[in-house]
């Protein structure tokens, strides 16, 4: 699941990370504005179609934002992570993107993580291809965050039935079939355990690729506690119970 | 309408603890005397289970919301101008006094109101995020699409 050898003697065009034509990246984007302009110029040098779907950030997000997004989208008011990503992977598919990968804004992600995520897709074994932080080694991740996310994949296990090493980390890839198939309901964080539900359910095979996550001040501030992780665990169910 | 039906609900419970319970435990003849409140919040209840009745004619509520209203305005005014009558029927369920019966009532409708109102937050800020995604997408390709029709050569790392 690294990277890409196979192709390399065949293709004149060099190295692995080059990234296909066809390649959508969505950002969602909450008030990230310290982070996110070194975010998208990175991300920038790589892939030429960035979309940045802002959820109606206060802080100047947009405005950070602008000059390096190919394409900004903007919620008028704060919907949540999920509705960002739905958003952004509904306009993607618009722009007739063959591959999307969903990148956090606050810079936990690493770039060069991008192109071994999408090989397994590029290859045509895997239809979804979901980043792992456990399956690779992450930067400075303190043990409360540790536990929480090990409880988070044990009740990603028991309730969706899917065994996955990380059900919580915003680096994913998905083939254009695969992105058709999501529809995420859920606002707010919840949404990452419903999107398993609807791989699982959607048939099409996955995988999942290590990637590295970096551990900042910053992302940590910005990311979940141990509250919000119940929080989510309640959101989730009722969602499963209430239409 | 909702605040003053908790406002008489709670009203109806003060009185059946204060009158209801007492009175008819003392044996006194309720419905020959009837109280200052009495009045008052019989006329109310009267005048609500009207209005209840009126707005599913004039179409400002569906017919199972006005009826309900309306069971909700007639319960209370019966059990109002006769406290005996939620004695007899808090018996015949096993609760000892009227004024349990009506106290929990409430709460189980209250509960029920609770959940009705949290589902219907929850639909809502669906719409509304529906319609944020939808005006999203609406204004990114009217405005970017045309704006950036050739984006930058794709690098490489």
């Amino acid at each position: 699941m690294t990277q890409d050898i196979s192709n390399k003697s065949q293709l004149p065009t060099p190295p692995a990370a080059a990234l296909p034509h066809g390649l959508f990246i969505v950002v969602p984007a909450f008030n990230e504005a310290p982070a996110i302009g070194p975010v998208l110029q990175e991300l920038r040098s790589l892939c030429q179609n960035i979309v940045v779907v802002d959820d109606g950030s206060t802080d100047g997000t947009p405005k950070a934002a602008q000059p390096h997004a190919t394409y900004l989208l903007r919620h008028p008011i704060n919907c949540g992570q999920g509705a960002a990503l739905q958003t952004g992977i509904d306009f993607a598919l618009l722009c007739g993107s063959e591959y999307i990968v969903t990148f956090d804004a606050d810079g936990q992600h690493r770039v060069e993580d991008i192109a071994p995520l999408l090989s397994p897709i590029l290859n045509g074994e895997y239809d979804i291809a979901l980043g792992s932080r456990f399956l690779g080694e992450s930067v400075s991740m303190p043990p409360m965050r540790k536990l929480v996310l090990r409880l988070g994949v044990l009740f990603t296990r028991l309730v969706n039935r899917v065994n996955l090493t990380d059900a919580h980390n915003g680096l994913r890839a998905f083939s254009r079939r695969a992105a058709q198939r999501i529809n995420l309901r859920l606002d707010r964080m919840a949404h990452a355990t419903e999107l398993i539900d609807q791989v699982r359910q959607s048939g099409l095979p996955y995988t999942e690729v290590p990637v590295q996550i970096r551990y900042t001040p910053y992302s940590l501030r910005k990311g979940q506690s141990t509250r919000g992780a119940i929080r989510i665990a309640f959101q989730y169910l009722m969602g499963r119970v209430l239409p | 309408m909702n605040l003053i039906y908790a406002v008489s609900l709670t009203l109806s419970v003060v009185h059946s603890f204060a009158g209801g319970g007492l009175e008819s435990a003392q044996q006194s003849a309720p419905s020959l005397t009837p109280s200052l409140f009495q009045v008052f919040a019989v006329v109310l209840a009267a005048a609500f289970f009207v209005m209840s009745i009126a707005a599913i004619f004039r179409g400002w509520a569906t017919r199972r919301e006005g009826g309900l209203w309306a069971i909700v305005w007639l319960a209370a005014g019966l059990a109002i101008a006769s406290p005996d009558l939620t004695v007899h029927l808090a018996g015949f369920l096993g609760i000892g006094r009227g004024a349990d019966l009506v106290l929990y009532c409430a709460v189980i409708v209250m509960l029920i109101g609770f959940f009705m109102v949290y589902a219907r937050l929850r639909r809502l800020r669906r719409d509304l995020t529906l319609l944020s995604r939808h005006v999203a997408i609406r204004d990114a390709a009217q405005t970017t699409l045309s704006d950036r029709p050739t984006a930058p050569q794709a690098g490489t790392k």
